[in-house]
């Protein structure tokens, strides 16, 4: 049997990389789904519960769940990692100064913190929503942690994080991964934007539901917008 | 001309040695001529320093036409200074006017140490040579032009990756100090021609081992490389070195980690009496 190969891709830089990309643009695609999925809370408890249940009786479901634990483990890994290395080798003495000289975003200066950010993010959101007491249906759990306004803070910064952290990431994944070519580089960057700002949507929803917007009728969706900036 | 002459304030990073303490001096150079390039400046301040009895600052420069590789430091934070894909000694008086502070640094990584001044080791980079970055050829006669074929794209193309002139300013440029615009710019150059196909597998894994075990960081993707890069080299030769490597690695039939394998006969040989 031959596991050399097995062993390279975790012994090479590259190789750390490559298995960093892929569950990046896969975790990506989750990211997506799961962005879909909350989306049903704007068509109401009817359809977002409706969904879940479907999640719950399928028995794959926990078979997902397992493979997304090990996509998340090995990004987060390889990326602990990568970072660890980096800090090894960085230089010694640092520059008085150093032009950046534009091939940096906002989005790559920010991965580590970015990434800070999420992996904290995370653990909050599974004792908030994974492993907590579901008795009183999915959507009152999301819902009425969405009326609170240090939550949906906490959940705007999670989510404007993983706008930053997928603008670059969902692009490099594919450099590191050798997909790069001067017909297409432009679609995977505007590609690439688009995935990292659509995550702002979560914040959306949670900001629609802070402003109770899915309780009032219409005519007094100014006073209570008017009530919350006050 | 006289009136053309002007004077700057320079600070130079001076340090002894790799392990000594090093520091910022100001020296003030007088009377420069807009068409001086940077380092007859320098060479200017050395023969007045040393005519003074001074120390004068360690610099390293060859061929002075762009084309070796040896200068290279960060010029007011611009690693091989203002002008774009060029190297220092490329750079001409001329970019700067009279009073200017002009801060300079060293290339500055933990795969290259410093020897002094603004001297680097860039020995890394030639040990990363040494793991894969040539080709295999009988000696004797040089072989008739064009034996091998390869279309005008394809030369151009290598070519293209082949202008690396190991200065090291990508490395030096690089958040992580990572030296993948330079490995990546000799595997690509090899790869893409059909004299450095039957090394390729091994080329581009042991070039890629050594180059992790010199001290240097990981790609972050940031593209910092290729905006200092004076021979203009893409970081599609990044990508391009990625791919060998997936390709040496998943596709590839020989394993250079592997002990190898001789070829058995089938053939029933008999035994002798
Ligand atoms: S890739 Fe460019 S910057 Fe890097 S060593 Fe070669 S010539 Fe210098
Ligand atoms: S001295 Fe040779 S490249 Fe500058």
């Amino acid at each position: 049997m031959n596991y050399l190969f097995i062993l390279r891709m975790i012994k090479s830089s590259i190789g750390r990389k490559q298995i960093m990309a892929v569950s990046g643009i896969l975790l990506s695609f989750f990211m997506l789904i799961h962005l879909a999925e909350n989306l049903l809370l704007f068509k109401g408890e009817e359809w977002y519960n409706g969904w879940v249940n479907i999640l719950l009786s399928n028995p794959l479901t926990i078979y997902l769940e397992i493979g997304l634990l090990i996509l998340f483990l090995l990004h987060i890994t390889t990326g602990v990692w990568v970072r660890i290395e980096d800090w090894v080798n960085s230089r010694k003495r640092k520059y008085e100064n150093i032009n950046w000289q534009g091939g940096r975003t906002l989005g790559s200066a920010t991965m580590l913190y970015t990434a800070i950010a999420l992996l904290i993010y995370l653990g909050f959101h599974m004792l908030h929503f994974r492993f907590t007491d579901h008795s009183m249906g999915f959507y009152q759990m999301v819902t009425s942690a969405f009326r609170s306004k240090l939550f949906v803070t906490i959940y705007i910064a999670g989510a404007v994080a993983l706008a930053l952290h997928l603008s670059h990431g969902f692009q490099s994944a594919f450099q590191t991964l050798g997909i790069n070519h001067k017909k297409y580089n432009f679609y995977i960057k505007i590609l690439s934007y688009a995935v990292g700002i659509s995550m702002v949507a979560f914040a959306a929803i949670s900001i629609y539901f802070l402003l109770g917007l899915d309780i009032k009728p219409e005519a007094e969706y100014n006073n209570v917008i008017e009530t919350i900036i006050e | 001309m006289e009136n053309k002459k002007f004077n700057i304030t320079l600070r130079v990073w001076k340090q002894k040695s790799e392990d000594s303490k090093g520091r910022f001096e100001t020296y003030n150079v007088e009377g420069i001529i807009p068409e001086m390039s940077f380092l007859e400046m320098l060479d200017v301040l050395n023969e007045k320093l040393i005519k003074e009895g001074k120390e004068p600052v360690y610099v390293e420069s060859d061929c002075r036409e762009g084309i070796c590789g040896c200068c290279g430091f960060v010029i007011n934070g611009d690693v091989h200074g203002p002008d774009e894909h060029s190297t220092v000694c490329q750079l001409h008086m001329r970019r700067f006017k009279e009073g200017d502070v002009v801060t300079i640094e060293p290339f500055r990584a933990k795969a290259f140490p410093l020897i002094r001044d603004l001297v680097i080791d860039r020995g890394a980079l030639d040990k990363i040579i040494t793991a894969g970055g040539y080709i295999s050829v009988n000696v004797g006669s040089a072989p008739d032009a064009n034996t091998i074929p390869v279309d005008k794209n394809t030369a151009e193309k290598a070519m293209d990756y082949a202008t690396c002139i190991g200065c090291g300013a990508c490395v030096a440029a690089c958040p992580n100090s990572a030296a993948m615009l330079f490995t990546g710019a000799k595997i690509s150059h090899l790869a893409s021609l059909p004299q450095g196909h039957p090394e390729r597998t091994k080329r581009v894994l042991n070039m890629i081992k050594i180059m992790d075990s010199l001290g240097f960081g990981n790609c972050s993707n940031e593209y910092e490389c290729e905006a200092v890069c004076p021979k203009e080299i893409k970081i599609s030769a990044i990508a391009k070195m990625n791919r060998e490597f997936l390709k040496a690695n998943f596709l590839s039939e020989e394993d250079p980690d592997l002990p190898p394998v001789f070829h058995q006969s089938t053939v029933d040989v008999p035994e002798d009496e």
